[in-house]
């Protein structure tokens, strides 16, 4: 069976929702079942124990068979990272958690060296620790020796829906990393997140495509239809692309079989 | 001399922010919004972050000639001890509220520096989210402020025109047209996250106000590159001391603005208060606008003891309750949002500030 394993943890599904920008709690928890998510990211910011309608964490444990991994999104520096880490696990009881720093609201880039900081702290307090980063493959190699269990690399910028602007640079993310590489942010359609799964990502994480799309949950079963076409292409080996024709008779077989 | 700055003479790449606002443009108001709605959805998708106001003080040192509390109006004045600021918030906090805006008029002995670090602190305690719009401060006084837990302010310049300005305030420290423009910088310096700007929209001309306001808000997101940005559009309406609006602004004028900025600053927050109808909030939902304020109450105090008569520093035009405001919202496809913020992330912005 073709597994995702991050740390311990074992998943059958290599889609990975955010919950943020839906339209109400009902929306993208039918959203998060229908995509047959077995990990799921909500923000701190929206954990409210003091208000349940407009708490985000408490109806998705209803779900049966999802893991929950809060983020830290809103953090600016690695200091409020790290303490915001240690509130999520306290309400949460997941040992996950998506370190996501951005220094400026605006844009929402993540900060590699706050997230490096904060990142090697988390991963020595026994977190399993999957930080959201630039797709820079010298960071990526520096996190996974920090100890986290896996990178998440930006497609493009967040909300953006340009795809995979970082192509490159992911590719050499993936080719050099040991652990999970799961592409997060700026996925616009299902066909670019089997692009994604094609070239090798481990898994991708999808928020706004979804929650913005007129059909929520029916977009989601889309993103995992195309999620899971992808892996297969990937594991069944995708033909080599050529800038030449291959004659199907051989050309050198004059020259007789080689000693 | 030139009374502005060389960043707010010099033009950036505002060619097509000055054709959406034209009173000639090129385009239609309905091309504008389809183009801001895209946009709103894509980068803040179906949700609406709300806050309300606690007024602290109506002592002001200042003689605005458009604001019920200028220092010459008869407004009984007082402030909230924090005692009272705590039952104000524990009110707050029944309705749902965790983002708080804190208001004092300009600085007075009665609300000086210390009693609105105090009262930041406070509503620290309580609230998850705690900006503040008060006086003008020091670098030192912002950091200070950071620390006792305010991760944003607000700061409204009224009007860049200068000779409008100085007309409009007739005297205390809000005199200085410059040290209010610098004003957002030096909360920046020290650590203070994020700045919502403004103009008073009736008080001058509405396009060249915008076109100021553009440059102020393009020149701080590339000085200040950690700078969380919002921009309000407060509108001129009746109010104690009853100022009539030389330049008054339409409905269509304002969302003709409000599009415009989307547009050109596709990240930052545009806030749209109770001062607007229920009619023109709830339309602007989901197409540009993104933080709202709520239930609001303009008098000092006033959720506590919701019976006071006192007149407000301008009158609520949308005086929904929380909940009617919220099954407006969630009519409309979009989660209003109560809580999106945590307290962990409420010290200085960066490191340096922390000093």
């Amino acid at each position: 069976m073709d597994s995702l394993h991050i740390g311990s943890y074992t998943f059958s599904s290599r889609l990975i929702l955010g919950t943020g920008k839906f339209s109400s709690p009902g929306v993208m928890l039918e959203a998060v079942k229908a995509s047959g998510t077995q990990l799921v990211t909500v923000a701190l910011r929206r954990f409210n124990r003091e208000q349940p309608g407009d708490d985000l964490f408490t109806p998705l444990t209803s779900i049966p068979g999802i893991t929950l991994m809060p983020n830290t999104s809103g953090a600016s520096t690695a200091a409020e990272a790290v303490q915001a880490a240690r509130i999520a696990r306290e309400l949460s009881g997941s040992p996950f958690i998506k370190v996501e720093i951005h220094p400026n609201p605006q844009h929402l880039m993540p900060d590699p060296i706050e997230t490096y900081e904060a990142s090697k702290i988390l991963a020595k307090e026994g977190f399993l620790v999957m930080p959201y980063i630039p797709a820079d493959p010298v960071l990526a190699k520096r996190l996974e020796e920090a100890g986290c269990v896996s990178v998440m690399p930006l497609g493009s910028a967040i909300g953006s829906g340009q795809g995979l602007a970082t192509a490159e640079m992911l590719k050499i993310i993936i080719r050099e990393s040991t652990i999970p590489v799961i592409v997060d942010a700026g996925l616009r359609s299902p066909s670019e997140a089997a692009l994604a799964m094609e070239m090798g990502c481990d898994a991708v994480l999808v928020n706004s495509a979804v929650a913005v799309a007129g059909n929520p949950p029916v977009m989601a079963e889309a993103f995992a239809e195309a999620v899971a076409a992808g892996r297969k292409a990937f594991a069944a080996g995708i033909m080599e692309k050529s800038g030449i024709a291959v004659a199907t008779s051989p050309l050198t077989s004059f020259l007789g079989t080689e000693a | 001399m030139n009374p502005l700055p060389e960043w707010l003479s010099a033009g950036h790449d505002e060619t097509r922010f000055r054709a959406m606002l034209s009173p000639d443009s090129p385009y239609t108001l309905e091309q504008l919004a389809g183009e801001s709605k895209a946009i709103t959805l894509r980068r803040f998708g179906r949700t609406m972050s709300l806050y309300a106001p606690l007024y602290l003080s109506n002592h002001c040192s200042s003689g605005c000639a458009y604001c019920g509390f200028a220092s010459d109006r008869k407004t009984p004045r007082r402030r909230l001890e924090q005692e009272e600021i705590r039952k104000e918030l524990g009110a707050m906090k029944r309705l749902g509220i965790s983002d708080v805006l804190l208001l004092t008029g300009e600085r007075t002995k009665a609300a000086d520096f210390d009693y609105l670090r105090t009262s930041v602190a406070t509503a620290a305690a309580d609230m998850q989210r705690v900006t503040v719009e008060a006086f003008p401060m020091s670098v030192s006084e912002y950091r200070d402020l950071a620390e006792a837990g305010c991760t944003g302010i607000t700061i409204y310049q009224e009007t860049y025109d200068p000779l409008r300005y100085a007309e409009l305030h007739r005297w205390g420290p809000k005199k200085d047209f410059r040290e209010r423009l610098e004003t957002p910088s030096r909360a920046l310096e020290g650590g203070i996250k994020t700045v919502g700007l403004g103009v008073l929209l009736g008080l001058a001309d509405p396009q060249e106000d915008a076109l100021m306001l553009y440059r102020h808000l393009r020149y701080l997101g590339k000085t200040y590159w950690r700078a969380g940005l919002s921009v309000s559009f407060p509108r001129i309406r009746p109010q104690t001391g009853s100022y009539e609006p030389p330049f008054p602004v339409s409905d269509h004028l304002l969302a003709r603005m409000i599009f415009a900025f989307r547009i050109a600053l596709p990240d930052v927050e545009l806030v749209l208060s109770t001062r607007e109808s229920p009619a023109f909030r709830d339309g602007m939902a989901g197409i540009g606008v993104t933080r709202m304020s709520i239930a609001s109450r303009t008098t000092v105090g006033g959720y506590h003891d919701a019976e006071s008569s006192d007149r407000g520093q301008f009158d609520v035009f949308d005086d929904r309750t929380a909940e009617a405001f919220c099954s407006a919202l969630r009519k409309k496809n979009i989660e209003p949002v109560f809580k999106n913020w945590e307290h962990a992330y409420n010290g200085p912005s960066h490191p340096e500030a922390e000093k």
